[in-house]
């Protein structure tokens, strides 16, 4: 909610500056964006009292004095003659009508009024809704204005269960469905209560007679309906959220005079219903209580001081919690006022000793099998559980984000082959992944099963020793032998018949029940490590890589060292990385063959073969100036 | 031996993989956790409404069940969790205090943009027993603050709303370039749900707290798009060695 400082600081005597304010209202816990001089508030649910200039002033009478004495009207009113029937008294407890004609509507708003829509860059509507708006800005309390005239029979406020076309306000046509709780007249509903009235029957800037209606509506029947029209409703926002239960009559007398201040009235009346008398909350005086939720020592005197400055009274050992602070109810709830006040920050830290329970070992043979795959080269990846096809055991989401995301996976291969299809897209060579995850399916019941999947495709991987090996079935068998000897898995390969590529490389799949493990793997001796630090992620390129291959001949193996070391530190911004493989020593001759590949890959753009030919024959000059060695097809050129 | 036979060739360099960063974080802060004594306890992610809202005092009329934008599933009879909330009241319910237990794992809600997904991570932790303040809270909140982000960080606590706890608070880190930035949210067990638990509120209390995983990952790794993390992308995942 948007609310001025200068509104705020008006009422204030001490006239803090922006910044003191804000500070205090982080303090209060009502996190803010200042944004020019408008304080952009985003109020904890809990707190619709304070929806309003005159509700953040009192939760700021705690720190500062605060002079708030908005005038009302206080002259005795005729009794308004209403047609008006309520079926729905728990819903609408309390309920109150103004009448009130003027001469005409002002050509200029006093400079209140006039501030609260240029401050806060709002559209002005008509006379009477503009005061409703600014009252509701002020008071916290919503009202809705009836053209008078347009409300020529019964006002019914009932629950509705229709799908009838409603028009607002604004001129958005809405299909109500479900129960509403509604104003009507003649059988047809005019205004949704406590979020928007409907176009029919509302002020114009034509309106002199208007009908004010100002109510308290439970919270639960109008919570989630701006969401289920998709209405976006100031009113609504504060019903929800709950507003003072006792201030209807006063509300009304403040919109009296707020027009008296503008213009003439002709004639007034007013009729106020309560069908259900809300009692007072108390809740017993203990402050020793407090002290103990809290962890403080605070004196009787400053607990009643500061509940006092929030508007409680205290009494006869009794705290009379008041009208507007529908948020609480228990020695908890004044723990937390007493604590905003005295400051979170502020409260010291005390010692704390939790028992320590036996080690329960959570998941030792899930994180073996996670170590020992990374031991092996293969990365952890989890994917959401969202998927767009069904299988007979699938459970559907009954409000998906989109079609694509109705059903709930039941398994995990499927997830791995994309994330594996889509790295292959990226052009990597080697690529072997895995995912540890509850898998949920149902066929009467409700099945949980925590599973382990794995994919791989491609070389077994980049070094010298690995580059040429293929992964297969073969490659997994022997893998998981090395962990569960007796045991037989069902690996499969994944066709790639009905898949977006034109690679050939066998994939390789398991999905299994971690529970299908036996303890024995916990024997297994894990050389990786969970990091130590947590690196700061790079930036990765989007764009296309390629390589080349430069394979050399050396016949004095002194000069391997060198020739690495060449390419270890060969830097340049658009080599990706550089590995050996291939290595060959042959004992005959001799002569050692070895292959360093060279990825190249641009933040900025797709690389031509030029670019890349530039930096190709800059390696190979530098590396044949390295006596003893040679690249078969090239000459040295010296 | 010819002098040949002793070469040596180049080093072998054998390719690990590596924990995926989310629960890489995950397990760093349970581990954590479970140093201070909290037990580590498991629930399922598909719940019911009684689990997820009802015994966490999250009324259907309150603003705040809106708040969580649930996914349900089975025409409506149970829900994806919107928090791990639920896996403390199931702890609750078969244990009796003193307890301190830490849960973490997916939760769900219908969210998709730059900073929130449908699917992310949270640990939370609950601890019960005779005396429990707010003034333990803090303290415990500074240890699980440093030790995450260093000694020198510095924290702000502000006061905050959660159905199940009372009083409630948000923490707040202070950035490198002088921003507040939210980091978890915890407080005192409201009494409400120890009562739904048959915990006797006279005689014990309780605090909680959680945290969002993929958001103290984005802050220790600097990853700035929350999507990075679900692309399972190589080049991405080989940098959290």
């Amino acid at each position: 909610m948007k609310i001025a400082y200068s509104h705020l600081v008006e009422h204030i005597q001490d006239k803090p500056t922006i910044e003191q304010v804000s500070e205090r209202l982080f303090q209060l816990g009502h996190e803010h964006e200042i944004e020019g001089n408008i304080f952009d508030i985003e109020f904890t649910p809990n707190r619709g009292d304070c929806l309003s200039i005159k509700g953040l002033l009192r939760d700021l009478a705690v720190f500062y004095k605060i002079e708030f004495n908005q005038k009302i009207y206080h002259e005795q009113l005729a009794e308004l003659n209403i047609d008006f029937e309520n079926h729905s008294k728990y819903i609408c407890p309390q309920i109150s009508f103004l009448k009130l004609k003027i001469d005409k509507a002002p050509e200029q708003y006093k400079e209140y009024l006039e501030n609260y829509f240029s401050d806060l860059c709002i559209n002005k509507n008509n006379f009477f809704t503009d005061v409703s708006n600014y009252l509701s800005y002020e008071t916290g309390q919503p009202t809705h204005c009836y053209d008078a005239n347009k409300i020529n029979n019964k006002l019914v406020f009932h629950e509705l269960d229709t799908d009838e076309e409603f028009q607002t306000l604004l001129g958005k046509k809405i299909k109500l469905s479900g129960k509403n709780a509604v104003f009507s007249m003649n059988k047809k509903p005019i205004n949704l209560a406590g979020v928007v009235g409907d176009m029919q029957t509302s002020c114009s800037t034509q309106t002199k007679t208007v009908i004010v209606e100002c109510a308290y509506f439970q919270p639960e029947a109008i919570v989630g309906q701006s969401v289920k029209y998709d209405i976006q409703s100031e009113a609504s926002h504060k019903f929800e959220r709950g507003v003072d239960h006792k201030c209807q009559n006063e509300v009304l007398r403040r919109f009296i005079q707020i027009i008296r201040e503008h213009t003439k009235i002709i004639d007034m009346s007013i009729k106020s219903y309560e069908y259900i008398e809300k009692s007072t909350h108390k809740i017993p005086v203990n402050h020793h209580k407090i002290n103990q939720i809290i962890g403080i020592d605070i004196s009787a005197k400053d607990y009643i001081d500061y509940l006092t400055s929030l508007g409680f009274i205290i009494s006869n050992d009794l705290i009379t919690v008041p009208s507007f602070r529908n948020d609480i109810q228990t020695q908890n709830d004044l723990a937390e006022e007493i604590a905003r006040i005295i400051g979170y920050n502020n409260i010291s830290r005390a010692k704390i000793n939790i028992p320590k329970s036996h080690d329960s070992n959570h998941n030792a043979i899930e994180n073996k099998l996670r170590f020992f795959l990374l031991d092996n080269g293969f990365y952890e990846v989890i994917n959401p559980p969202f998927v767009g096809q069904s299988s007979d055991q699938s459970i559907k989401v009954d409000n998906p984000l989109d079609s694509n995301r109705q059903f709930l996976r039941t398994n995990i291969s499927n997830s791995l082959l994309d994330n594996l299809l889509y790295n292959e897209r990226r052009q990597k060579e080697s690529i072997k992944l895995f995912e540890i995850s509850d898998i949920y399916t149902a066929n009467n019941d409700m099945n949980k099963k925590r599973k382990l999947s794995i994919i791989a495709s491609g070389r077994v991987g980049l070094n010298y020793e690995d580059f040429s090996k293929k992964i297969n079935k073969k490659y997994l068998e022997t893998l998981f032998k090395k962990i569960c000897p007796n045991q037989v898995f069902d690996y499969k390969i994944l066709s790639r018949e009905l898949l977006d590529t034109k690679l050939k490389n066998e994939i390789v799949s398991l999905e299994i029940d971690i529970d299908k493990f036996s303890s024995s793997i916990l024997s297994y001796k894990e050389i990786s490590k969970a990091p130590l630090k947590f690196n700061q992620f790079n930036p990765i390129s989007d764009l296309p890589s390629s390589f080349k291959d430069i394979s050399y001949l050396i016949t004095d193996d002194s000069k391997i060292q060198s020739l690495h070391e060449l390419f270890l530190n060969y830097k340049n911004e658009i080599i990706k990385n550089i590995y050996i493989f291939d290595y060959y020593y042959n004992q005959k001759t001799q002569e050692i063959k070895i292959g360093f590949r060279v990825i190249f890959q641009s933040m900025k753009k797709t690389l031509t073969s030029s670019e890349i030919e530039l930096i190709y024959t800059d390696i190979v000059n530098e590396s044949l100036k390295i006596e003893g060695i040679s690249i078969p097809g090239i000459q040295k050129d010296l | 031996m010819s002098e040949f036979n002793d070469i040596s060739p180049p080093e072998l360099i054998k390719e690990r993989g590596s924990l995926h960063p989310i629960n890489h974080m995950k397990d760093h802060i349970m581990n954590l956790l479970t140093s201070f004594g909290f037990e580590i306890i498991d629930g399922p992610e598909i719940e019911t409404e009684e689990f997820n809202f009802d015994m966490l005092n999250i009324k259907k009329s309150h603003p705040a069940r809106q708040m969580h934008d649930t996914f349900y599933v089975n025409n409506k009879t149970n829900l994806l969790r919107t928090h791990t909330s639920p896996v403390q009241i199931r702890g609750m319910l078969e244990k009796k205090p003193p307890l301190a237990f830490i849960s973490g794992g997916k939760v769900y809600r219908k969210d998709d943009d730059a900073t929130h997904l449908p699917m992310f991570h949270q640990v939370e932790g609950i601890y019960v027993d005779e005396h429990v303040s707010f003034s333990q809270l803090k303290e415990l909140i500074y240890q699980i603050v440093h030790s995450l982000f260093g000694e020198d960080i510095k924290l702000r606590f502000r006061p905050s709303y959660f159905p199940f706890t009372e009083p409630s608070a948000e923490v707040d880190i202070l950035s490198k370039e002088g921003k507040w930035l939210e980091i978890l949210g915890c407080g005192l067990v409201n009494p409400i749900v120890l009562e739904n638990c048959d915990i006797d509120c006279n005689k014990y209390s309780g605090l909680a707290f959680g945290l969002g995983i993929e958001r103290i990952a984005m802050l220790k790794h600097g990853v700035t798009d929350i999507r990075e993390f679900y692309k399972s992308n190589l080049d991405f995942l080989n940098q959290f060695k």
